[in-house]
C-alpha cells in the first residue's frame, strides 16, 4: 500500500514535469515571430541594423524568460 | 555507463555550505563571488590605473570600447544622453560582474575543484540568492532615484492617482470612468514593481543554471562533440544575459523617472 502511494506521487510528479515543458511551445512561436519581424525591418532599412538588432536581442531574451520560468519550475518539481 | 556516456551529478538548486565563521555560513557561491570581485578589482587596480590620455596599449582601447558601447546601448534604451551617462557606471558594474561570472563558469577548472567532496567555487549567477539580491538592489536604486528626482508625493501619485480621478470627473462623466480604470492600473503597478524583481532575477538564474544542468545531461547522453556545441552557445548566452540585465534595468529606470521639465509643462 505504502509503495503504491509513492508510485502514484512519482507518476504525478513526472506528469507535472511534462506539463511545465509544454509552455516552451509558446515562447518558441513568440521568438520566431519577433526575429522574423526584426529581419523584415532590417530588410526595409538596412541603415538601422545595429539599433534594431540590439533591441531584438533584448526582446528575444524577454520572450525567452517564459520558457526559463518553466525550466526552473521543471527542476524544482 | 557506456563508452559514450560520462555520468555526473546534476547541480543542486541551493548552494553548499563549506564552513562557518562565527555561526555565519560561508557557501561556495560566496567564495565564487569573492573570486570574481578580486579578479575585477585587481584588473582595475593594476591595469586601468595605468591608463593615460594618449593610449599606449590595446587594453585601454578595448576597455574604452566597452564603456562607450555600453553608453550607446543605454542611450538607445533610455532615449536620452544624460540618463545614459548617469547610469553607465552602475549598469556597467553589474554587466562586468555578471559577464565575468558567467564566462568563468565555462572554464572547466572552476566548478571541479572540490574540498570534502563539495565544490569550492560555484558560479555566482547560478545561485538564486545572488541574482535576487542584485535585482532587488537595482529596483530599490531605481525607486530611490525616482523619489529623489520627482519628490515623494509625485512618487506616491504615480501609484495612487486620486488627482487624475478628480480632474476626470470635473471634465465629464466618461473621462471620470476612464480615470477610475487608470487608478486601478496604477494600483497594479505596485505589484508589477515586485514582479520586476522576480523576473529580472529568475531570467538570469534560469539561463545560467539551466545551462549547467544541460551540460551534465548532454554529457550523460552523448559525451563527444555534442556538449561542445552547447558550451560554445553558452558563451553567447552568458554575454547576452549580462547585456539584457543592464538594458532592462535602464528601461525600468527610464519608465519610472518623472518626465523632464520641458514635457511636463506642455
Amino acid at each position: 500500500m505504502e509503495g503504491e502511494i509513492m508510485n502514484n506521487v512519482e507518476a504525478a510528479r513526472l506528469i507535472a514535469k511534462g506539463l511545465t515543458s509544454l509552455s516552451m511551445f509558446g515562447s518558441g512561436i513568440g521568438e520566431g515571430y519577433l526575429i522574423g519581424k526584426a529581419l523584415e525591418a532590417i530588410g526595409r532599412n538596412p541603415d538601422q541594423t545595429g539599433s534594431i538588432f540590439s533591441k531584438m536581442i533584448i526582446g528575444v531574451a524577454m520572450a525567452e524568460s517564459t520558457a526559463i520560468y518553466a525550466l526552473v519550475m521543471f527542476f524544482i518539481i | 555507463m557506456g563508452f559514450l556516456q560520462i555520468g555526473g551529478d546534476i547541480p543542486k538548486v541551493e548552494p553548499d555550505i563549506i564552513f562557518t565563521v562565527f555561526s555565519f555560513p560561508i557557501s561556495n557561491t560566496f567564495l565564487g563571488i569573492t573570486l570574481v570581485l578580486l579578479m575585477v578589482l585587481s584588473f582595475s587596480y593594476f591595469v586601468v590605473r595605468k591608463f593615460s590620455i594618449t593610449p599606449r596599449n590595446h587594453t585601454q582601447t578595448v576597455v574604452e570600447m566597452v564603456y562607450v558601447g555600453m553608453e550607446d546601448l543605454l542611450e538607445q534604451v533610455a532615449g536620452r544622453r544624460d540618463v545614459a551617462v548617469f547610469l553607465a557606471p552602475v549598469i556597467l558594474g553589474m554587466f562586468v560582474f555578471i559577464g565575468v561570472a558567467n564566462l568563468l563558469s565555462l572554464i572547466p577548472i572552476f566548478n571541479t575543484v572540490t574540498y570534502d567532496g563539495v565544490a569550492i567555487f560555484r558560479t555566482p549567477t547560478a545561485d538564486f540568492n545572488t541574482t535576487f539580491a542584485m535585482a532587488l538592489v537595482m529596483i530599490l536604486f531605481i525607486q530611490m532615484q525616482s523619489i529623489v528626482k520627482g519628490g515623494f508625493f509625485q512618487y506616491l501619485g504615480k501609484f495612487f492617482q486620486f488627482h487624475e480621478v478628480y480632474k476626470g470627473f470635473k471634465k465629464s462623466m466618461g473621462d471620470g470612468f476612464m480615470a477610475i480604470i487608470n487608478f486601478l492600473i496604477g494600483l497594479l503597478d505596485i505589484i508589477s514593481e515586485g514582479a520586476r524583481v522576480v523576473s529580472l532575477s529568475l531570467r538570469l538564474f534560469g539561463n545560467i543554471y539551466a545551462g549547467e544542468v544541460l551540460v551534465v545531461i548532454l554529457l550523460g547522453a552523448f559525451a563527444y562533440a555534442l556538449p561542445s556545441v552547447w558550451i560554445s552557445l553558452s558563451i553567447l548566452f552568458g554575454v547576452v544575459q549580462a547585456v539584457v540585465f543592464g538594458a532592462l534595468s535602464a528601461a525600468y529606470y527610464s519608465i519610472s523617472m518623472p518626465p523632464p521639465d520641458g514635457e511636463a509643462a506642455s
